[in-house]
């Protein structure tokens, strides 16, 4: 092939440029650790990117709501285990001054306990977490229960998403535990009657009430079990979650980022090929025959 | 017989002959860098005996047979087709990285508007009641939809751009198809003349050669020898000394974007060139343009339509804190048509989040999140599109990006193409000084010995003259 001058010169702009552009992009490459800036870069891995970013905002929101969720329920475990407790002591009271051989100042002295058991459970129950109220189901602004036992919170369960489209209950329902709805006892209902009892010395009435308060315990200790179970199921989508994420993470990088041994000797090269081309460049412009003549 | 005075006057022509070989070389050195210029080159002829001189013919020195220019047809032939096709791969690739509205990593960017959208809705969901998460939704789908009007707005800007360049392209049209007319007049002129015009002929391959570049088109030679340029589909841009006119003008059935229309030299319209017809780097930003870019926006378009329905539909349904019901989370356009760039907050939600329906049922708690919670579900919902809203954004990113990346490819081949074949062009038509160094020594060598001939008869005439 014939050479000419303006080959030399062109061919040289060209190789110069090309070589420069390598560089360019091993040194972007190691310097922003990233391999996909644009679409047209890796379209197959910019709609990956697009899928597995979402997925990941999904999954830390999801970890952080379920986080909340389990703040509200272990402060609603540790409520009722306040009233578990609560009820084992008006439950010893009852069992113990039923028996006729306690006075009726005895018995008033023992009224005075079981109301002030029930106060405690109705305060126990109105606790709220970032003052919202955990056991007024959906009405969260307002205490569930009013001084005289009344239950004033809804009838729903609240619910969270626990994983991507699975929804999890996250609430229990006072109005079943505490007032008996769908079958149980009236807990506050039975401490009052058995306080009225106390407080009137109607041993009878007072034998007869170790059976609902008995029941109140069961129903408590049910609730708990539900409440272990929820926080179980939290903290297992959490660990499922935490592992989606940790896999997310991982294609993301292996789709996005460069690896940096590759980056790194891909950049040694692309300086050496400068380097290389320069000389060469700076070669073959010295070599005409004008020097000669 | 040659006499001393016939000498004298072949050697007079053969230094002529030697001077302009001396002057094509100098010019050649001169024009070494000159684009389009092709290496000329003298072609020496022997002038035959005068047939005076008896039975042996005794030729009558040098003189100049033509100067040629080199260049090959072969390679000719192929240049105007390899220029277009790298000049709209290049136009289109250059058009299209220079759109970085749909980098999936763009901060304030679609996926991340989208993924944060979600994810106030997912935190209002574990305290609905809570104003400040209300809130944090209220401006997280004011950013989306800011994010959908920019996403928009960014790849009309970019088409805009290129109704800018292909108004400045088709400057630089009518400029080489004007100096492409009046190239072929000169010709024409010089060859009535008598003479050649091989300069005037590197320049209007040049001007052939944008033109081209810019639109595809090809030329073809008449009878007279003028150069004439179709565009791609056949209408003529130049014909002889007359030079037809492109202009861009606003296209209603484009939503304004230029068309191009093609006037006579006369001024009378040729017509509107069709936009598929078009090649070169015109073609390749009317493919940007019409093309992925066109794509990609309807695509936006449509997923902000459907996005926005589908939550619209399902708020609606639910009931805001102050029990009220009915009301749309965004306000879209009747249709799909500019919905991304249209798309806003219901503006009374915008004022009052508590507008915000997270509920499903009256009295409408604040604790009820099941219409947030349903909300929340069309993440994975299909849309009307065919996809769910990531799926979607999924399909917009990677379409455009299959589209920018095979433009890069066939930007990158189509690019090596050109310079293969302007090393083919320039290897035969090119300039090396090497060579013109040596023929400027031939010539200079050649005359000093005609000068020396010269020298000769004149010492043999004073011989003969001091005769007595």
């Amino acid at each position: 092939m014939r050479v000419t001058n303006y080959m030399l010169f062109d061919n040289a702009q060209i190789q110069t440029a090309a070589a420069r552009d390598r560089n360019f992009a091993a040194q972007q490459a190691v310097t922003t650790g990233v391999r996909v800036v644009h679409p047209g870069d890796d379209p197959a891995a910019a709609g990956i990117m697009v899928s597995y970013k979402m997925s990941l905002d999904r999954l830390t929101t999801i970890d952080k709501a379920v986080s909340r969720a389990d703040d509200e329920l272990q402060v609603a475990d540790s409520s009722l285990q306040s009233v578990s407790t609560l009820l084992a002591r008006a439950r010893e009271l009852t069992v113990q001054l039923g028996s006729d051989t306690y006075s009726a100042s005895e018995r008033a002295n023992g009224a005075q306990e079981i109301r002030s058991i029930s106060d405690q459970i109705k305060q126990v129950m109105n606790s709220q977490v970032a003052g919202r109220y955990i056991f007024g189901g959906n009405v969260d602004r307002t205490p569930p229960f009013d001084a005289a036992g009344n239950y004033l919170g809804d009838t729903t369960t609240r619910q969270i998403e626990v994983s991507p489209g699975l929804v999890e209950n996250s609430s229990i329902r006072a109005d079943q535990v505490i007032k008996g709805v769908g079958g149980g006892v009236d807990v506050l209902g039975t401490l009052a009657s058995i306080a009225n009892a106390l407080a009137s010395n109607d041993g009878p009435t007072l034998r007869g009430s170790i059976t609902n308060i008995q029941t109140a315990g069961d129903q408590v200790a049910a609730a708990l079990t539900q409440t272990g179970s929820m926080l179980d199921a939290f903290r297992s989508a959490q660990t499922v979650g935490q592992a989606a994420k940790d896999s997310a993470q991982k294609v993301l990088a292996s789709e996005t980022e460069v690896d940096i041994f590759d980056a790194a000797s891909t950049l040694a090269a692309a300086q050496q090929g400068l380097e290389a081309t320069l000389n060469v460049v700076a070669k073959s412009f010295q070599l005409n025959l004008l020097k000669y003549l | 017989m040659a006499d001393l005075f016939s000498l004298l006057v072949q050697s007079g022509n053969s230094l002529a002959a030697h001077s302009a070989a001396l002057a094509t070389a100098g010019h050649n050195v001169a024009n070494a860098n000159t684009p389009g210029y092709s290496r000329q080159s003298v072609e020496l002829v022997a002038n035959p005996s005068s047939g005076s001189s008896g039975p042996f013919a005794i030729g009558m020195g040098v003189s100049i047979g033509a100067v040629v220019q080199a260049r090959d047809m072969f390679v000719e032939r192929q240049v105007p087709q390899t220029l277009a096709a790298g000049g709209r791969s290049q136009a289109e690739s250059d058009s299209l990285q220079a759109v970085s509205a749909l980098n999936p990593d763009l901060e304030g960017g679609l996926t991340t508007s989208l993924g944060k959208f979600y994810s106030s809705l997912r935190t209002l969901s574990q305290n609905p009641g809570d104003m400040a998460l209300r809130q944090a939704v209220v401006i997280s789908s004011q950013n989306l939809a800011r994010s959908f009007g920019q996403t928009a707005n960014s790849i009309e800007d970019a088409r805009n751009g290129i109704d800018a360049k292909l108004n400045g392209d088709l400057d630089l049209i009518n400029t080489a198809a004007s100096s492409l007319a009046d190239l072929n007049a000169r010709i024409q002129n010089a060859h009535a003349l008598g003479g050649k015009a091989n300069d005037l002929e590197d320049q209007r391959r040049t001007a052939a050669d944008t033109l081209s570049r810019l639109t595809g088109g090809s030329t073809y030679t008449n009878e007279q020898g003028d150069l004439m340029f179709a565009l791609p589909g056949g209408t003529a841009l130049v014909s002889g000394a007359s030079a037809g006119r492109m202009s861009a003008v606003p296209d209603p059935a484009n939503a304004g974007h230029f068309k191009v229309r093609v006037a006579k030299s006369d001024g009378s319209l040729a017509g509107d060139v069709p936009v598929s017809s078009l090649g070169g780097e015109v073609g390749g930003l009317l493919d940007a343009r019409d093309g992925t870019l066109k794509t990609a926006l309807n695509q936006i378009d449509g997923f902000a339509f459907d996005l926005a329905t589908a939550m619209n539909t399902i708020h609606s349904a639910g009931y805001a804190m102050d029990g009220t019901t009915g009301r749309p989370l965004f306000t879209i356009p009747v249709s799909s048509s500019g919905a991304a760039s249209q798309i806003t907050v219901n503006a009374a939600i915008s004022a009052d989040a508590t507008l915000l329906a997270a509920a499903t049922t009256l009295p409408s708690a604040t604790g009820d999140n099941r219409n947030i919670l349903a909300m929340m579900t069309t993440e994975t919902q299909v849309l009307a599109g065919g996809n769910n809203p990531v799926a979607t954004l999924q399909k917009i990113t990677g379409d455009f990006g299959a589209s920018a990346s095979r433009a890069q490819a066939m930007s990158q081949h189509d690019s090596a193409m050109v310079n293969h074949i302007n090393q083919l062009r320039e290897s035969t038509a090119g300039v090396s000084l090497d060579e013109e160094m040596i023929n400027l020594t031939k010539a200079q060598k050649a005359y000093e010995a005609v000068s020396k001939v010269i020298g000769t008869a004149d010492q043999m005439l004073d011989t003969l003259l001091k005769l007595r």
